[in-house]
């Protein structure tokens, strides 16, 4: 589970990235937060794992406070970055080997990790390959797999849809709906409105830092995209 | 998880294509270096023989006393073994010099001056590739250690498990420092097996005790950079960024410290030039010389030739009992006087150096030069101490030889007594002690270790706080 509590941030320049967030992700559901560049999303993500401090607010992971006990709350939180470059001269094993490591997953062994590979849709081939080879795409699975590995019950993951191909992309969704199901909290960023509405349990629309709508799956099934798409995550809609 | 972490760097930097260059460079460069400084030695070794023996050859030729005044001895000094891995100045001061009745003894005819194209680039001795190139590998090793992961996004990742921040960079350091001393550490212990097994090169224990400093000294050094890239390295947030400023303080140090030192010393504290100097001294040996003829011209007036042959022999005795006590006196007269323009002078550079040494301290690269060279018995402090072990030892074969060349005259002509150099006086020297050099060197190394803890407090805290994002 995871929740944030009147969250905001408020740079040093006076740009009000977030404005006081509410929002509760139980487990077993997958929160989908739309919005364009620079509505705030990245910043969220960032509150919720202590990457920068709040100016206000609060937020907790199972219940632990995540500003007040960072390494605590940490062990129970996976995540995928925007653009994760990973170490280009290790291989991709080594990579999922020394970041399972990192989250204290010590017995593991090469088969686990071809595995969980697998389970991404990595091709076998590119296992012992030098991640630096890797395309956009390879890079986003790979950073999925360590974030799959370290099985936390919250998953955190910032526009993870946007290096990969459509069948790749589909492919990602089915996984994601996978871990639902075995009770993950899964907190998603994206401004791919049409291929999430598919798995997004509940969605959010942020504009200039602020939470302005919530809906459920069923109100999304009724809602017209393209009016949506146009009306929230349109550029024009911050400016 | 220290350790995964210090593992994946080692990992990280070993299998980087920087690693292997490094790698290469170091080994051929240092194998080089070491090479060219046994050879250089070798030759150097060679010719300060065969200087000895063509100046005892020119002693026992002498064919008197009076000659042997004019000629005097020449005094080599000794090549350092140590030269082999830091040439200090050994090329650029001179390696003999005259000690004759006249002149105040100097050391002339360097390795520069024989041959001035070396003194345009310099040795090519440890020193100079620890200085300049493995300080530049250990900055290409840190400049991206911290906004480097930030860049690739590794950082956050890494930060999103249960990992303190103060061990994720400790990590870092150690297995970056281990990885950077991989390059630098396995040449340098071949070159110096090859300095083991070379033959006609023998290292003494205390020997040995110097170059295991030296090899402090270098690993100060290149820690100094170090951990002054992990600093820039977590206080900036583009890695270009990070390599430029690095550069910058580089330069600075390595290059515009040291020199704008020397140049600000010279400014706050001038000294006067060496023709000044040499000046003063004819000067003074011109005045002495008058003051000398008149002398001489008086004791012949007062004591005239005897016309009573009976007392002719009589007279020469005193004559030359004079003449002995004369001699000494006037040149013990130039000796004092020359002694103290030359003190007043040494003085005032020694003030001088001293200023532009403990200026230029700041650099860690002129830390380096100073206090390995007082280490391998290269530096100038030891030439200095050579020099004044020839100025002491003039006044004393002054003497020797007035003494012998009074009680050798033969005043009523014929043959001069082949000189006897059984008794002369011989110039001693005894280098600098182990204990000596320490302390010498022991501001350096202090300097250098404060650098590093200063550079190394500021990355972690610089971290603690770092922008992962
Ligand atoms: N370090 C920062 N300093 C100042 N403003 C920032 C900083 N980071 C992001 N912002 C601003 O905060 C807003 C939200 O950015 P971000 O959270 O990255 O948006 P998103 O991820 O939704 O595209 C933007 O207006 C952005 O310019
Ligand atoms: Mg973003």
């Amino acid at each position: 589970m995871l929740e944030a509590k009147e969250l905001t941030k408020k740079y040093e320049d006076g740009v009000i990235a977030l404005d006081h967030l509410n929002l509760k992700v139980e487990s077993g559901e997958i929160f989908c937060m739309f919005g364009a560049n620079g509505a705030g999303k990245t910043t969220a993500i960032n509150l919720f794992l202590n990457f920068i401090p709040p100016t206000e607010g609060t937020v907790f992971i199972e219940g632990i406070d995540m500003i007040k006990e960072p390494l605590k709350a940490k062990d129970f939180v996976s995540f995928v970055s925007e653009n994760v470059t990973l170490y280009g001269n290790f291989s991709a094993f080594q990579n999922i080997n020394y970041f399972s490591k990192l989250a204290g997953k010590r017995n593991l062994t090469r088969d686990d990790y071809s595995n969980v590979m697998k389970r991404v849709g990595l091709q076998e081939e590119a296992f012992n390959m030098r991640t630096k080879n890797f395309s956009k795409g390879m890079r986003q699975k790979l950073g999925i797999a360590i974030a799959i590995i370290k099985d936390a019950p919250n998953i955190i993951l910032d526009e993870p849809t946007s290096g990969l191909d459509p069948k790749s992309g589909q492919e990602f969704l089915v996984l994601l709906s996978e871990l639902r199901d075995l009770g993950k909290s899964i907190f998603m960023s994206t401004h791919d409105i049409f291929r999430a509405k598919f798995v997004a349990d509940r969605v959010g629309f942020m504009q200039k830092g602020k939470l302005v709508m919530l809906k459920s799956k069923e109100e999304l099934a009724g809602e017209d995209l393209n009016q949506l798409y146009i009306e929230y995550m349109h550029e024009h809609a911050n400016s | 998880m220290l350790r995964d972490i210090i593992t994946k760097e080692i990992q990280d930097t070993i299998m980087s294509p920087k690693f292997v260059f490094t790698f290469l460079l170091c080994t051929i460069l240092i194998l080089i270096s070491v090479y060219t400084g046994i050879n250089t030695y070798q030759s150097e070794q060679k010719e300060y023989s065969a200087a000895v023996a063509l100046n005892r050859k020119n002693l026992d030729s002498q064919a008197s006393y009076q000659t042997l005044a004019g000629v005097g001895v020449k005094i080599n000094r000794e090549p350092q073994v140590l030269s082999t891995v830091v040439s200090g100045v050994q090329e650029a001061v001179g390696r003999q010099a005259t000690v004759n009745i006249a002149f105040d003894p100097n050391l002339v005819d360097s390795k520069f001056s024989s041959n001035p194209i070396f003194a345009v680039f310099g040795a090519l001795d440890l020193t100079f590739i620890v200085k300049i190139v493995l300080s530049l590998f250990a900055i290409l090793f840190t400049y991206d250690a911290i906004v480097g992961e930030k860049e690739r996004g590794t950082l956050k990742l890494a930060l999103s498990n249960k990992v303190p921040r103060d061990r994720l960079i400790l990590g870092k350091a150690i297995g970056g420092f281990v990885s950077l001393l991989i390059p630098l550490v396995i040449p340098m212990v071949l070159g110096l097996i090859i300095l083991m097994l070379y033959p006609n090169i023998s290292l003494s224990g205390e020997d040995w005790g110097r170059i295991g400093l030296i090899f402090l000294m270098f690993l100060l050094y290149l820690s100094v950079f170090f951990t002054l890239g992990l600093f820039v390295s977590s206080r900036t947030s583009r890695s270009s960024t990070s390599f430029l400023l690095l550069l910058f303080i580089w330069v600075t140090f390595v290059t515009i410290i040291p020199k704008a030192a020397v140049m600000a010393a010279g400014q706050i504290k001038p000294i006067p030039s060496v023709h000044e100097i040499t000046a003063q001294k004819d000067a003074y040996l011109q005045e002495v010389q008058k003051e000398a003829i008149a002398e001489q011209t008086a004791y012949f007036k007062e004591n005239p030739t005897p016309k009573d042959q009976a007392k002719v022999p009589q007279w020469r005795e005193d004559v030359k009992l004079w003449l002995e006590e004369f001699q000494q006196r006037m040149t013990s007269k130039l000796d004092e006087r020359n002694a103290a323009i030359e003190r007043e002078y040494q003085t005032k550079v020694r003030g001088q150096q001293k200023m532009a040494v403990n200026l230029s301290r700041i650099s860690p690269a002129s830390a380096l030069m100073f206090s390995t060279m007082s280490l391998a018995k290269t530096g100038i402090s030891e030439y200095e101490r050579f020099l004044n072990s020839i100025r002491t030892y003039k006044p004393i074969f002054t003497k020797w030889i007035n003494e012998k060349m009074m009680r050798s005259l033969n005043l009523s002509g014929g043959q001069q007594p082949t000189p006897e150099l059984d008794d002369m006086p011989h110039h001693e020297f005894t280098a600098e002690t182990f204990g000596d050099s320490f302390s010498r060197v022991l501001p350096d190394l202090v300097l250098m270790v404060f650098l590093i803890i200063l550079f190394f407090v500021g990355a972690f805290v610089s971290f603690s706080k770092y922008d992962v994002r």
